[in-house]
């Protein structure tokens, strides 16, 4: 059978179904046309992603210069001509996938789950190409200091996105929150950069990169239990 | 580069309907073109584009969700949930982009949210067994293939594909923005869809061609 057969048939069977009641409709439109307002746009998907991407770096440097700039004071230039522009690229797709999760029917720059796979592997790359002391002293107690500070930072930035886009809306609430979770988190990351002195590398490997997975994670549970509140 | 964008949306379009010709292609530019500007009335307060938008589009909206294998008095709830969601978000269309995508994008978030609502319902009951034993047996009696049937033993995203791709007559880019996926990957999902659809409908025994349809 030709794939037109098949489109015939289809055509037929969406031929068969009944089409909605007139009385429907009508109440439809009397509901929806009753108190019409104008409906102000949300800005550009650029500027709102601006918003997100200026968010991200100014929750960041406060938090650095709240807990002090030692780590980039520290890095050498081409540390620092590494590190933060990778940061801010990814900061920049999470902005602009964020905005684009939260206006329906939107072309998405690239999927949240890659993002967030990427997000960890180029990170985990750019420290293991920069650093190379292996040292683990005082790696957890000093790792979940940094893990805690991370996390902590990602919520004001969190709270602040959310203000940029809570006109928005999601078609998919747990991938729209894994996306904002991990731009609250790459807030925190590099917050951590410039302010943690502590460049051996399991230590940035575990608990630096941990902020971004564990940070998404808490945007996608969150969004879900609103989204199943909102249901009952 | 938009009037580029636009090309490609309406290539796209006629790759996968071949049947359409190029008179039928510039209708349906026509026709997109047309939605775009009652939408734009619409969020601007013009209660005539609303009431235009819904006679337009319910029909096959209203398609969407029956050939989706709800009942037509669940239908007709999605329809109207979708419009009063539509009403609340209609601030988040953008004007000059294609309707369709964000439309569908809306509705099928609607379909999803019926379908959790219908399953916790189900399972509370602890009737999940009877409801999916209750799917219809791929062929009737008489031999003859039954479409709807076949639609329905297609997996969901499957099957969501093809209604917006050949019932809704969208284009694959325009399907990969409401499905928030690539155009590969709808391209895939139709492909294993027709395939299914194809053995199931050469299977249909001594009457195949005549296809069995059921009534609402």
């Amino acid at each position: 059978m030709k794939d037109r057969e098949i489109d015939d048939i289809l055509q037929q069977v969406a031929g068969a179904q009944p089409e909605p009641d007139s009385v429907l409709l009508e109440g439809i439109s009397s509901a929806i046309g009753s108190n019409l307002q104008p409906a102000g746009s949300l800005p550009p998907s650029w500027m709102l992603a601006l918003g997100l991407f200026l968010i991200c770096g100014t929750v960041a440097l406060a938090g650095g210069l709240f807990f002090g700039l030692y780590g980039v004071r520290k890095m050498t230039a081409a540390e620092v001509g590494l590190i933060f522009p990778v940061l801010g690229i990814l900061i920049w797709f999470a902005a602009a996938l964020c905005v684009a999760e939260a206006i329906p029917g939107s072309r998405r720059p690239v999927t949240p789950w890659l993002l967030g796979v990427s997000g960890c592997v180029g990170l985990a790359t750019v420290f293991g190409w920069l650093f190379h002391d292996y040292g683990t002293a005082r790696f957890v107690s000093q790792g979940v200091k940094c893990l805690t500070a991370g996390l902590g930072l990602a919520l004001p930035a969190a709270v602040a996105m959310w203000l940029v886009l809570r006109r928005g809306f999601s078609v998919n609430p747990g991938v729209a929150g894994f996306a904002k979770g991990t731009l609250a988190g790459l807030a925190g990351v590099t917050m951590l950069e410039l302010h943690c002195v502590n460049f051996e590398v399991p230590h940035l490997l575990v608990w630096h990169i941990a902020v971004l997975p564990i940070s998404g994670a808490i945007g996608m549970w969150v969004a879900t239990i609103v989204k199943s509140r909102g249901q009952r | 580069m938009a009037a580029q964008g636009g090309a490609g949306r309406w290539l796209g379009r006629l790759e996968v309907c071949p049947t359409i010709c190029f008179g039928t292609l510039f209708l349906l530019m026509d026709s997109d073109i047309d939605l775009q500007s009652l939408m734009a009335r619409y969020k601007n307060g013009d209660a005539t584009a609303a009431t235009a938008l819904v006679n337009r589009l319910s029909p096959q909206l209203h398609r969407f969700f029956l050939m989706q294998f709800v009942s037509r008095r669940h239908a007709d709830d999605l329809l109207q949930e979708t419009w009063l969601r539509i009403h609340e978000v209609r601030h988040t269309y953008r004007a000059g982009q294609p309707v369709l995508p964000w439309l569908y994008a809306i509705a099928r978030n609607i379909r999803v949210d019926h379908y959790r609502k219908a399953h916790r319902a189900e399972s509370r009951e602890e009737q999940l067994e009877e409801s999916f034993d209750a799917a219809v047996p791929a062929e009737r009696s008489g031999g003859a293939p039954d479409v709807e049937a076949l639609l329905a033993a297609l997996p969901e995203s499957q099957r969501e594909v093809i209604v917006m791709l050949k019932v809704s007559g969208m284009s694959l880019s325009e399907v990969a923005l409401a499905t928030s996926s690539t155009v590969g990957s709808i391209k895939q999902k139709a492909h294993r869809a027709y395939e299914s659809l194809r053995k199931g409908l050469a299977g249909g025994g001594p009457n195949t061609g005549k296809v069995v349809f059921h009534e609402r």
